[in-house]
């Protein structure tokens, strides 16, 4: 289990400028729908912008603090 | 050990244009996602293949290894990874996908689509 704003917190120390909607999809915070926007997908695929992003939550998947994310990218502006 | 699972997996990938990595069988999927990422094959038609590792701790770290993704299912077609349906709805839904099916199939297979009255 891990709290919205910790779960946001573990993604904005790699992309430092993410904005992050999450949403907890079964009440279990455990299974979250997250959308992040970033600069720093600029110029990635999306399969590439996935991957920044699960690195950031590599450890709570690994530990079980997080078992699914349903997950959306996309380039914020300037 | 590991050099082993890498091994293996090169097989499996090589061995089938669509190969879903998830949890649970193709007849008996153990999660939601396994099973949505099914359902999504299955209405394009092709053949596939799902292998379960939901057991196999060891196969699922070098598979994270590999691919730098964490979670399951993991999708590869033609060889190439491409995630889970995240990635590739979208890709479906501007014809991406599509492309990248019949390439692999070299334009063999009929998808179902065209017969989707509803």
């Amino acid at each position: 289990m891990i709290d919205n704003d910790s779960l946001a917190a573990l993604i904005r120390r790699d992309l430092p400028d993410a904005q992050v909607e999450i949403v907890d999809r079964t009440g279990t915070m455990d299974h979250f729908n997250v959308t992040v926007r970033s600069r720093s997908f600029a110029g990635r695929t999306l399969i590439e912008q996935h991957q920044l992003v699960y690195g950031a939550l590599r450890g709570a998947l690994k530990d079980g603090r997080v078992h699914a994310v349903e997950l959306k990218t996309l380039v914020s502006e300037g | 050990m590991s050099e082993q699972l890498k091994t293996e997996i090169a097989a499996e990938v090589a061995a089938n244009k669509i190969l879903v990595y998830g949890k649970g069988t193709k007849t008996a999927p153990r999660c939601g996602f396994t099973l949505e990422t099914i359902q999504f094959f299955d209405h394009f038609g092709y053949p596939f293949e799902v292998v379960d590792v939901l057991e196999n701790m060891p196969k699922r770290e070098v598979l994270a290894e590999m691919t730098n993704w964490p979670t399951l299912p993991k999708v590869f077609i033609d060889g190439k990874f491409y995630g889970d349906t995240d990635i590739l709805g979208p890709m479906a839904q501007n014809g991406e996908l599509q492309t990248v099916l019949r390439e692999a199939f070299g334009g063999e297979a009929q998808t179902k689509a065209t017969i989707n009255l509803h």
